[in-house]
């Protein structure tokens, strides 16, 4: 047995700030962007969703995702409650995509979302 | 779930001393992949009624205070029931805060006669299977190699461990304190309390005490909401860790 993918020996994604909107009653999700070869890789923690209540929107090169909550989840902080009903996160790819060939899973209550790259260029010969 | 200790280990489990199930032993947790060691020691706190017995102070640790119930604490807190005593760490680490954080632990052991430590992390795995999720275990002391044969726990044979973990095995390694680190498998990047679930029934059955997992059954999607915010923290000490770190040179095969 090889524990090949533990911990730092792969390359720790892009994670961007918790910016919750107490008005709009939504949450931001956990998200994660990794960088291959040929593609990136979209993760949301998207918890107490499912998986028919999750909209996706590409734009460019930003990705959103917006999603409606099972159940009102609530926060109480100094004898304050917050409710909140959705998730929505928008995230920026920093390159050029394949927006016809994206893919997608949802399991245990995470979204992958595989955003293939758009390689354009012309070959060099070698001599 | 298959036992994968080599045969010349089983063969020298023969020949070792067995730990002894009453002496004093130390279960340390600290936020790190799958905020696993968070969940479940915190966990094992609460459902054990475990009491709380004092702080360990670690030179140049982040200003950060805890309020519960009007009782001001700090970020690394110490609790005890019987002969089973936790350290837990409401902070992230990066290398060198872990590194005087064992010394630190190893010092609380010595003063408390503790013969063992036992540490819950995570095992990072993006390629996680489906259906089951593992836990493995690392001994440094071969005293240890019981634990792992007499509750079947498949023991992590070979792969690299850097940054926070290896820090502080390294620290008890040195100061030749035995310690058996229980890696749970569980997503790289998110909080998962599954993996933590994982990681308690184990340490049930190491403790052999009763520890119901229902109430954090319950709770796991709750839970992965509540902890963003640490979660996002430790994610950023490791990024800081691998910036500033040194790689280690792969082993040729």
């Amino acid at each position: 047995m090889r524990n090949n993918d533990f911990e730092f020996k792969m390359t720790l994604p892009f994670m961007t700030p918790i910016l919750d909107d107490i008005e709009q009653r939504s949450l931001s999700p956990l998200s994660s962007l990794r960088e291959y070869e040929n593609y990136w890789m979209v993760e949301f923690d998207l918890p107490m969703v499912g998986s028919e209540n999750i909209n996706v929107i590409f734009n460019q090169n930003t990705i959103t995702v917006e999603a409606k909550l099972k159940e009102t989840y609530s926060e109480e902080k100094l004898g304050k409650i917050t409710k909140f009903e959705y998730f929505k996160k928008s995230v920026s790819l920093p390159g050029k995509i394949d927006s016809k060939k994206i893919t997608s899973k949802f399991e245990k209550g995470r979204l992958e979302i595989k955003i293939p790259k758009k390689i354009d260029g012309t070959s060099i010969k070698i001599n | 779930m298959s036992f994968l200790l080599p045969t010349s280990v089983e063969e020298n489990l023969m020949n070792i001393t067995k730990p002894d199930p009453q002496e004093n032993t130390l279960l340390v947790g600290f936020p790190s992949n799958g905020l696993v060691g968070t969940f479940s020691i915190s966990y094992l706190i609460h459902h054990l009624k475990m009491k709380y017995v004092g702080e360990i102070d670690v030179k140049d640790l982040p200003a950060a205070l805890f309020v519960e119930e009007g009782k001001i604490l700090g970020p690394i807190r110490v609790y005890n029931k019987k002969n089973i005593f936790i350290v837990i760490s409401e902070v992230p680490f990066n290398q060198y805060l872990a590194e005087g954080f064992a010394y630190a632990a190893h010092k609380f052991c010595q003063k408390n006669g503790i013969k063992k430590i036992i540490i819950v992390s995570g095992m990072g795995s993006i390629n996680q299977s489906k259906e089951t999720l593992k836990l493995y275990g690392l001994v440094t002391d071969q005293i240890l190699e019981n634990i792992l044969y007499n509750n079947e726990i498949p023991k992590f044979l070979e792969g690299n461990i850097f940054g926070v973990d290896a820090a502080i095995i390294s620290v008890f390694r040195k100061l030749k304190i035995p310690v058996l680190i229980l890696y749970a498998e569980c997503h790289p990047f998110f909080p998962d309390p599954e993996a933590s679930i994982i990681a308690i029934e184990t340490l049930a059955k190491i403790l052999d005490v009763q520890i119901e997992t229902q109430d954090i059954q319950n709770r796991m999607d709750k839970l992965r909401i509540q902890y963003r915010n640490l979660m996002e923290e430790t994610i950023r000490t490791l990024q800081h860790n691998q910036e500033q770190g040194t790689r280690a040179p792969q082993i040729y095969r």
